[in-house]
Parts: structure tokens; sequence; C-alpha cells
């Protein structure tokens, strides 16, 4: 094929998952949270299937099925098997309100896109769009860690975070070697499933898993 | 003989699996400290040589060379007191019926797999690794820091693994435009980010992404070193842990995040000079000084001393961002005598706890009276915290205010003096009051000999390396700034 329509395909995806972010902060049900998370996560996967038809590079196809098998399929599972497990209320209830998250979450794409904007010449033709694309993910997860109250919801923040982080990694380096790869994702399944641990925990000790009772300790 | 680094690695890893599989639950903090004891054995063994004759040990995945081995041994000395010193402590917390058997098996299952990940992070050639390895510590110390399941320590341990977690993410995306810009000057690309191969490639990175990567990676390390504004966690996960671990942490862990922050900073002072050196000392000045504020001010005695790891760190990092040889031995001798002496400090802020109750430095009086052993070891503890001469911090910091003025920077040295003045009063006002006065609770010494040796040894450890600079330590020092550090001079 022409490497006009991968670079293309490559961007469709990438600008898709960045629309999910955005729909993420401006979804207000835990369960819908869960599904976007899913979705995003489909279309890196599918992003690391082109990348890898693209520069024939066997091992983003390990990468491709990883994220496939962990992302798309196991941790949504295990986020709604613990969703139902402490039995929360299905709101998300945002510190700012969605209209605010959706003004502040235009801001970031803007800012990744000044901030990456010196270092494109030095970039593959691939990685310009994309590694903008892929800080301004990072960014809105950050956004969504802040200012989302639930333990969970504080979690998707960080997995889309890393999915942004993913992002930027297949395309502006086609991948890192690939046992720093299986590592990281080894970490991150680890990550989940500790924060999950705590989320329990912390719904047992505060009743709750509103992380906004978590402002006890202080001088 | 050999050692390898595999058994370095190893030996902490049977202990945690002996520990788990033992039957009595009793022993295991016996087994925690013979295994402790092991492997410092074997990485004296491994990094004494490479320390002192400044060579490199280089198979496989691993690399160590003279700034790991300093790194390894200052963890594996601080993982002996620890183990030796949670025997009493421990106990003490399970005749208070705070602990029970199954737990105490537990926390030593999770302090000696802490001890190899942490161990582990300075024997890997790769960068990546490095990075996985690090994480990989914030992931196992979160049960550590949470361990009494108590409101309080799961807010801290909640803010910790979520903190630390965003940072390193942060650093992941430095760490592969690193590996972006290495495309095409490298044949294999799988060795890439392997710190020789990065090292000799370094002139020819491209310095924007350089740039942009270094400040990802030096915000993302430095959210776990405790740089400020990034510290939150810090004071939260060491006063909420047990007060063993709070020493862990402290003397230990800062050190980990540290060590991937230098391998980072002497690539890109090849590639951009000056340009990582002048974000640390703008980290290391913002600690210091937020650190010398809240110390004045902080009330918990364990928040005090994570406040100081913080301010200690700062002055770590001043030191290497100045960047001449001199600072740069000042701030490695630091990270020694900062290490040696912090878990002092918390050993004892561990016995008072423990007998009054409260870590409330207000409420807590009479030490000299009822703790006589206790308000001794304090007062040195301090002393030697603050820097006064006659303890190795003083060196440490002396040499580092030296080279400031060596490098012409007058401003700077006088602010640091007055941040210090004021670490400095804000100890000597919480501490002496606590030493002098009288209590009416039945508080008396720990009846035991375990738990006062690390307490000793380490006093004598900081103490010789103020008093002496044996010429071979000496020698392994400038090697490490000669043959590591050349990229920045």
């Amino acid at each position: 094929m022409d490497p006009v329509i991968y670079q293309n395909l490559v961007d469709i995806c990438a600008v898709s998952m960045l629309l999910l972010s955005v729909m993420a902060i401006a979804s207000s049900r835990m369960t819908r949270l869960s599904q976007i998370f899913s979705i995003h996560s489909l279309l890196l996967a599918i992003l690391a299937f082109i990348v890898a038809m693209y520069t024939g590079n066997n091992h983003i196809f390990i990468i491709c099925a990883l994220t496939f098998i962990l992302k798309v399929i196991t941790i949504p599972k295990f986020l709604n098997y613990m969703m139902d497990k402490i039995n929360m209320e299905k709101e998300v209830e945002p510190l700012i309100g969605i209209p605010g998250s959706l003004l502040l979450s235009t801001a970031l794409v803007l800012i990744a896109y000044l901030i990456t904007e010196p270092m494109l010449d030095a970039l593959s033709t691939m990685g310009r769009n994309c590694l903008a694309i892929s800080l301004s993910i990072v960014f809105i997860g950050l956004l969504m860690m802040i200012t989302r109250r639930k333990a969970l919801t504080e979690s998707i923040g960080l997995l889309l975070m890393e999915n942004g982080l993913f992002l930027g990694a297949i395309t502006i380096s086609y991948g890192m070697p690939l046992i720093v790869e299986f590592g990281v994702f080894f970490d991150v399944i680890i990550a989940v499933v500790i924060i999950g641990i705590f989320a329990y925990r912390i719904n047992r000790t505060f009743n709750s898993i509103d992380t906004s009772f978590l402002r006890r300790l202080k001088e | 003989m050999i050692f390898d680094v595999e058994l370095v690695l190893l030996i902490p890893i049977i202990t945690a699996l002996i520990c788990f599989i033992s039957p009595k639950e009793g022993i295991v903090t016996w087994i925690s400290i013979i295994g402790s004891a092991l492997g410092l054995v074997a990485v004296l063994a491994l990094c004494l040589p490479i320390f002192l004759n400044g060579t490199v040990t280089e198979y496989g995945a691993w690399y160590v060379d003279g700034l790991s081995a300093l790194f390894m041994m200052i963890t594996s000395v601080v993982a002996l007191m620890v183990s030796l010193y949670s025997q009493g402590y421990l106990r003490t917390e399970r005749e208070e019926k705070l602990l029970t058997l199954r737990s105490e098996k537990h926390y030593y299952v999770f302090l000696n797999l802490f001890v190899a990940i942490m161990l582990s992070v300075f024997v890997v050639s790769s960068l990546g690794l490095l990075w996985i390895i690090i994480e990989a510590t914030t992931l196992i110390s979160t049960f550590l820091v949470g361990f009494y399941r108590n409101e309080k320590s799961t807010e801290a341990a909640w803010k910790y693994l979520i903190i630390c977690s965003v940072g390193i993410t942060l650093a992941l995306i430095g760490i592969s435009i690193i590996y972006a810009s290495t495309v095409g000057l490298v044949t294999d690309e799988s060795s890439a980010l392997n710190w020789p191969v990065l090292m000799s490639i370094a002139s020819q990175l491209d310095p924007v992404l350089m740039k942009t990567a270094m400040v990802l990676i030096i915000i993302g390390f430095g959210t776990k070193v405790g740089f400020a504004p990034m510290h939150t966690w810090l004071p939260d996960a060491h006063s909420q842990a047990p007060t063993p671990i709070s020493a862990l942490l402290s003397a230990t862990l800062l050190n980990c995040a540290l060590y991937g922050i230098l391998r980072f900073t002497l690539i890109s002072e090849i590639t951009i000079p000056g340009f990582a050196t002048t974000l640390l000392l703008i980290f290391g000045f913002l600690s210091l000084a937020v650190a010398a504020a809240f110390i004045l001010i902080s009330k918990d005695i364990k928040r005090m001393l994570a406040y100081s790891s913080i301010e200690n760190m700062g002055i770590i990092s001043i030191g290497f961002g100045l960047g001449t040889s001199m600072s740069i031995f000042a701030a490695l001798f630091m990270v020694l005598a900062h290490s040696m002496t912090k878990p002092i400090l918390f050993f004892v802020a561990g016995n008072i706890i423990q007998q009054y109750g409260t870590k409330e430095m207000a409420s807590i009086r009479g030490l000299k009276k009822k703790m006589p052993f206790t308000s001794t070891m304090l007062i040195v503890g301090t002393m030697a915290i603050v820097g006064m001469p006659v303890f190795a911090v003083f060196i440490g910091e002396i040499t580092i205010l030296y080279s400031a003025i060596d490098a012409g920077m007058w401003w700077m040295t006088v602010i640091i003096v007055i941040l210090l003045l004021i670490v400095f009063a804000g100890f000597i006002l919480h501490i002496f009051p606590m030493i002098g006065g009288d209590t009416e609770k039945d508080v008396h010494d720990p009846k035991s000999i375990v738990r006062a040796l690390p307490l000793v040894v380490l006093a004598g450890i900081t103490l010789f390396f103020g008093l002496f600079m044996p010429n071979d330590i000496m020698n392994g020092f400038e090697m490490i700034v000669n043959n590591i550090f050349r990229g920045m001079l």
C-alpha cells in the first residue's frame, strides 16, 4: 500500500483516541467510562497493527496482541467487577463541572501542540501529529485524575494516560525494545490490580470510594 | 571467587520466599535478618572491588560501575539495619495488638522483595528496564506504606501510588523520546537504551528532543525523589508507614529515583551541556526552600524527618547541578551521609512513638530522664543531620557550599546558608524541648540489644566518615567523578 494511506489510517486512529479521551472527560457515568476505555484501547491496538504492517516490525504485532488482551478485554472486565463488588453509585461527581473540564481539555490540547512544535523537524512523518496527540491524551488523563473524586475514576484517568503514552511510544519510535514493552505492560497490569485492591480498601475503611475523604493528612 | 550480580538479587528474593513459606511465623524476623546480612556480604563482595578499583562489571543485561556500586552498598547496609530494628519494633507493635503474627510475616516478605527490586535498579544496563524497576519499587512499597490498613495509612498509600505513577508515566514519555532520537544511530535497536550504547552516541542525539525528554524525565523521576513541588506524597507516606519502612523509604528509595535522574543527566550533559544541571539546580533550590519552611512549622516528628529528607535531596541535587568535580563529589558523599544518618532519626522516632503513643512533638517531654539511650541517640542524630562538625553531613554540606563559592555563585551560597540555618533552627526548636522536662507517662528505653544495635552502628558510620576519609574510599569517589562524569566536566 501507499505510505500515505498508512499515514492517514494512523492519523484517524490517533484522532479518534483523542476524541474518546474528551468523551471520557465529558461522561458522567462510571460504566460508560470503562466502555470508553475499552474502545480507546481497541483503537490503540488497531493503530499498533497498522504501524506494524507499515514498518514490518514483528514485535509491534506482539504489542498489538497484548494491548488487545489486556486493555480491551481484561482490564475493563476487572474494572466492571470492581464496580459491582464495591457496589458504588454510578455517578462520577466531578470537582469541576463537565463544561469547565471540556474547556480545560481544549486548552491542554493547544498546549500539547505548542510544546511539540519545535520538535517536529526531528521526528518521522508518522510521529509529527501523533506526538502532540499523545501528549494531549496524557494531559487529559491527568486532568481527569485531578478533577474526579472517585478512586476508580482516578484509575481510569491513569489508564488513559498510559494509552496516550503508548500511542507516542509506538508512533515516534516504532516501539521501544520489546523487553521494555513487556515490562511496561506487566507494570500496568500490576498497577491496576493494586489500585483495585486499594480502591476496595478505601471503600471498606471510609465506606465510600469518594477520594475527597482522603484529605485528612496535612500539617 | 566471583560473586555474580544474579546472586546479589537472588538472596533477598530467596529470603522473601523462605519468609513466605516458613511454617513458624515467629522465626521470619530472624530469617530476614540472616538474609539481609548474607545479602550485605554478597553486595560488598561484588561492589567493593568495583568501587575501590574503578572497574566495570558488564555482562548480559547487567552493568555495574562505581556509581551503581556506591548506591548498592548504601541500600544493602540500610536494609540490614532496618531488618535488625524491625525485630524489636514489630514485637512491640504485636504486644500492643496493632499487628498480628500473620501480618508480620507479610511485612518481611514485602520488605525483602522491596530490597531486591531496589538493588536491581542499580544493576540493569537498559534505561528502559531501569524505568520499569523504579515503577515496580512504587508498586511493592505501596503495600508497606499502607501496612496498618487504617484510614490514614490507606490515604497515604493511595496518594503515594497515584502521584508517583503519574510522575513516572511522564518519565516514560521522556525515555521514549530519547529512544526515538537514537533511531538511525545504532545498528541493533534492541540495545539502543543500554547505558554504554547511549553514552557512546550521546553527542549525536537530537538536542531539541533531548531537552523535552529531560524536562519530562526530571519532573517524572523527581516526583519520586521528592523534589518540590511534586513532593506532596512524601511526608504522608513517610509519616504513615511503619517506622522502619519510613527509614528505608527515606534512605534508599529516594536514592533509586535520584540514580535514574543521574544516569539521564549524564547523557544529556553530553548532548546539551548545562541544560539538565540547570533544572537540577532549580529543583534543588525549590526543595530546599519548601522543606526548610515546613521543618520550621511541623508538629509531627516523622513529618519533620520526611521534610528533612526533601531538604537533603535538594542539597544533593544542587551539588549535582553545580556540575564541578568538587560539587559532584560532595553530592555523592551527601547521598552516603544522608542515608547513614536519617535512619538513626527514624529509629529513634520509632522508639519514642511506641513509648509515648503520639507523634506530636509538643506532647513528648522528659526523654533525657526516662529514655536516656534514646535521647542520646536523638541528640547524635539531630546534630548529624543538621550538619554539625565531626559528622558526615557536615563534610558534604561544607564542600557543596565551598564549590558554590568556587563557581562564583555568591548570592546562591548566601541563600543556601540561610535556608540551612532555618533548618537548623527548626530542628533545635522542636527536638530540644522533647529532651528536657519530665513526663508522667510510664516510658522507658526498649530493652533489646538487637534494636539498639543499628542505632549505634549507623552513628558509628556517620562519625567515621565525618572524621576520617580513608584514601581508598576517597579514590573510589574520585574515580566515579572522573570516569562517569567525564561528560559533565
